[in-house]
């Protein structure tokens, strides 16, 4: 108990200090799942908005494959994208391995699903009279898509706030194509993994605190965003 | 009168059930007509189909005595024709944005579009509400607000799907006064709807939809009460205008 009582001390020094290690490690976390989080959102808006106004054939199957990748482990998405662009794989030659760019795909593939499902979900909770309303008064069709997407704005505002949770806290995928490697794809779950393997508490806490305080931040938000959604429709 | 726009032999089905088989209709400017049928009879339908929001499985379109393709109609009926639904949706922002909405996406000059709301609200009696939020307005308020915002467009047509359904007496006279006074030679109005103050005082042309069939009834612009018009299973025109003179 009083080792982890001095490990927290210390941690909040290295937090309050502005150890570099420690923020440049932040930083990178903060960089690949902003980045990934701002790739995914609009494809997952699109994808949710053609499935929530257009029937086809077929439309229930990908909803099933969508609500099915919600649970998708973290791990064997890393485990795929390694083996794609491992030296043997077919984009091998991309030499994507081990860097931010296969981070940042890894963690696309993990938020794509969860970001599409809410946002359809909220905007198939808004009247279709909103879409209709817009054509008929002679917006475009893009233009009347915006419309229809700002009036579930809060929706879809939770819907990325919930991506980005579960993103910038994965540790699978960016373990597996990133390597974890210091100063360059080493961020706040990786670096927690490896210091705690090595017995270093400190470090690992004072990210760990980084982390409960952006779910704290990420939850407060949702709630929010949640409320005014309700209040809005 | 000659239409201005005709949509002639529309089919539409949901599934297995025929909703309208060989329906005509024909607009003329300055006419108004009232639509009734049962629930579900296939109003809503129609007047989505004339309006360009719902594609019919078949159906000739001439504007101005023009025949055109669905696909270059469409555009042409989004551009010429608003359509009201019966509960009116309000965009979550101001009254003001709202009445605004399609001449800025007319692309109007913002001082243009200013004055031509502020002139739409004039007319509804709610311009001291153009800065609040239209979530929050009454059932009737919404509604003449949603008036207001297709009167600015200065449509061809406005087609009122049940704009009375659920309204208290003064909400609904007020609606029906309000119409009357947006009425113009150019404006072709259709009002799909149950009251029978609306039909015995307002239309030209009373249609009734029944069965997927349009039945048309002549009125008698002296005491607006519908004459039995010559039946015509599937199809109502505006020719019928001209027969009663």
């Amino acid at each position: 108990m009083h080792e982890l009582w001095q490990a927290s001390q210390h941690a909040m020094v290295l937090l309050f200090t502005g150890n570099r290690d420690l923020w440049e490690i932040i930083g990178i976390s903060f960089s690949v799942s902003l980045k990934a989080i701002v790739i995914a959102t609009p494809a997952a808006f699109a994808a949710a908005f053609v499935l929530a106004y257009t029937r086809f054939r077929g439309r229930g199957v990908v909803m099933s494959i969508m609500n099915t990748s919600l649970s998708l482990p973290a791990v064997v998405v890393g485990l795929t994208l390694y083996l794609l662009l491992s030296r043997s794989g077919p984009f091998g030659d991309l030499r994507l391995l081990f860097t931010q760019t296969a981070m940042t795909i890894g963690q696309v593939i993990l938020a794509f699903p969860l970001v599409f499902v809410m946002s359809h979900s909220a905007i198939q909770s808004g009247q279709r009279a909103a879409w209709e309303t817009a054509l008929t008064l002679g917006a475009s069709p893009i233009r009347a898509v915006l419309t229809v997407l700002y009036e579930v704005r809060f929706g879809l505002i939770a819907a990325v706030i919930a991506g980005f949770g579960r993103i910038v806290a994965e540790v699978g995928s960016s373990m597996m194509v990133g390597g974890n490697i210091a100063h360059f794809t080493r961020n706040i779950p990786t670096a927690i993994a490896l210091e705690t393997s090595k017995g270093e508490f400190a470090q690992g806490i004072a990210l760990g605190f980084v982390l409960l305080v952006l779910a704290f931040g990420l939850n407060i938000g949702l709630s929010l965003m949640q409320r005014k959604g309700g209040v809005a429709a | 009168m000659k239409p201005m726009l005709s949509l002639t032999g529309i089919h539409k089905r949901f599934g297995a059930r025929c909703i309208l088989d060989n329906v005509d209709v024909h607009l003329a400017p300055g006419q108004c007509q009232v639509l009734t049928g049962r629930n579900g009879a296939g109003k809503t339908t129609l007047l989505k189909i004339i309006a360009g929001l719902e594609r019919p499985e078949a159906a000739q379109v001439a504007i101005d005595g023009n025949e055109r393709g669905w696909r270059r109609a469409r555009s042409a009926l989004r551009r010429d024709v608003v359509y009201l639904h019966q509960y009116a949706y309000m965009f979550d922002a101001s009254v003001e944005y709202n009445v605004g909405y399609g001449l800025r996406a007319a692309r109007l000059p913002p001082s243009q579009r200013r004055a031509r709301v502020a002139e739409a609200l004039e007319r509804i009696d709610l311009l001291h509400l153009a800065g609040a939020n239209a979530r929050t307005l009454s059932g009737g308020e919404r509604q003449r607000v949603a008036l207001a915002r297709a009167w600015a467009l200065q449509p061809r047509v406005m087609l009122l799907d049940e704009p009375t359904a659920n309204m208290d007496r003064e909400s609904r006279e007020q609606t029906w006064f309000l119409l009357r006074r947006l009425k113009s030679d150019e404006l072709c109005v259709v009002v799909a709807t149950h009251d029978g103050h609306a039909i015995a005082t307002l239309p030209d042309i009373e249609l009734h939809l029944d069965n997927g069939n349009l039945f048309p009834h002549a009125v008698d612009t002296h005491s607006h009460r519908p004459t039995p018009g010559p039946v015509a299973t599937g199809s109502a025109a505006g020719p019928r205008l001209e027969e009663r003179g």
